[in-house]
């Protein structure tokens, strides 16, 4: 009974510092994309689940097979320009590449030219996301000698529906 | 001259402020909350303790314009302009002497920005009577930026006479890659001769291979078969020697790819 008591005591002690992590504001690092069964792929293996890099951590920023014109050129190929009035600003695509270059958990935001929330037309998301989702010449990245898994992001600046830039 | 630039880069980055500057302006909340945030230091500004830090501070005071700066750079370097824009506001509203540069400077560099950059320098320097100085990362003064964004945003001939102002002042001394930028908005006017005499300037100072790749596109044009050959092997050359536009986050303005020249 004694220790029934005891462990009543502490209870909340254990629940309190349990809910301090999870109630941060923060994310263990900004940027952090974590796993949704919704919209993730469950078989989308990660090298090291405990810290994905950022694109930048090796100073060689964005690395794609053939460079960047290679990734500008699918876009070109792929997208399809409609001239829609009003729909301009940025939208970006965050997504994780694994240490075998493979990509998920992609993630949209978008904003006008005044860095404004905006929701874009389907027509113009849904195309840059299946595009970004088709790239396949990610490449791998080390740190300290170790393939590691990292976050890239695409940026892509529309005027009136055209797409005008792609970024980093 | 690069090479020292991009060792003192993180120094220009973190630098932290004198706290004592604010003791002696007899801000003492300000002196607490800068001390306080020395903390910070010893974390990675995308890890979740460097941001409770600065929000402590911004607890001890809501004035303190560096805990927003600071807090709003791993936003930026992730691409989320939503947060990033609202917190680096919130420290140009508290602080623009600091940070109307910069974020003239991060509006052109992540976000391609062009007009907003341009409005964040004419009001700095209608603010301001010293030297506006420059981007974040040293590669280009900020008028020099301004030209860019005219530039790319195809007011060509604002865009030369912005560069040439920069570039004639006697207390300036061209950077980087200036009459490179210089030289490609020449070119893109179809001003060859122009554009030759800038790519000249920048070989003298510092050659990249997106220079000798210019140079050899015009040589072509004009059918000077032998100085294009030799620009484009310079160009190549350069290009393996990794001597060209870069930048760890962004790419460049005019950035020319291997293929490009090779294809050229």
């Amino acid at each position: 009974m004694s220790n029934f008591l005891k462990c009543l005591f502490f209870m909340p002690l254990f629940v309190f510092s349990q809910d301090k992590v999870s109630t941060s504001l923060y994310p263990a690092y900004i940027g952090n994309i974590e796993f949704n069964k919704e919209i993730d792929k469950e078989n989308f293996k990660l090298c090291f689940e405990k810290h994905i890099y950022q694109y930048f951590n090796d100073s060689h920023g964005l690395e794609y097979r053939g460079e960047k014109a290679a990734l500008e050129r699918e876009f070109l190929k792929e997208y399809k320009s409609e001239v829609i009035k009003n729909e301009t600003g940025s939208i970006r695509i965050n997504f994780v590449v694994n240490c075998n270059g493979e990509t998920d958990r992609f993630r949209l935001i978008a904003m006008d030219e005044n860095y404004n929330e905006k929701q874009f037309e389907k027509s113009i998301t849904e195309q840059l996301l299946t595009i970004t989702k088709r790239l396949k010449g990610w490449k791998g990245k080390q740190m300290r000698g170790n393939n590691v898994d990292y976050y890239q992001y695409l940026i892509f600046k529309i005027e009136n529906g055209q797409l005008k830039e792609i970024l980093p | 001259m690069k090479k020292l630039l991009f060792i003192l880069f993180p120094f220009l980055v973190f630098a932290q402020p004198n706290c004592n500057a604010y003791l002696y302006a007899g801000d003492t909340l300000q002196y607490k909350a800068c001390l306080l945030v020395e903390k910070a230091q010893k974390y990675y500004q995308f890890e979740r303790e460097f941001h409770e830090v600065f929000d402590d501070a911004l607890q001890i005071a809501p004035n303190f314009a560096y805990a927003y700066r600071e807090k709003s750079t791993a936003y930026l370097k992730s691409g989320d302009f939503l947060t990033w824009k609202k917190l680096i506001d919130k420290a140009v509203e508290l602080d623009y002497v600091q940070n109307l540069p910069y974020r003239a400077w991060c509006r052109y560099q992540f976000f391609r920005d062009y007009k907003g950059a341009i409005s964040d320098i004419e009001k700095l320097n209608s603010l301001v009577t010293y030297d506006i100085g420059y981007g974040i990362n040293g590669d280009y003064h900020l008028n020099i930026m301004k030209a860019m964004c005219y530039s790319a945003l195809g007011e060509k001939k604002k865009a030369i006479k912005t560069f040439l102002t920069q570039l004639e002042k006697k207390v300036y001394s061209a950077g980087l890659y200036d009459y490179y930028q210089l030289g490609v908005t020449f070119y893109e006017i179809k001003d060859y001769k122009n554009a030759l005499e800038s790519f000249e300037k920048q070989s003298e100072r510092n050659d990249i291979a997106e220079n000798e790749y210019y140079k050899s596109k015009i040589n072509k044009l004009l059918k000077n078969e032998a100085a294009y050959k030799k620009n484009k092997e310079a160009a190549l050359k350069l290009y393996a020697e990794n001597k060209k536009l870069l930048d760890p986050y962004t790419q460049h303005f005019n950035t020319v790819y291997y293929e490009t020249i090779v294809s050229e």
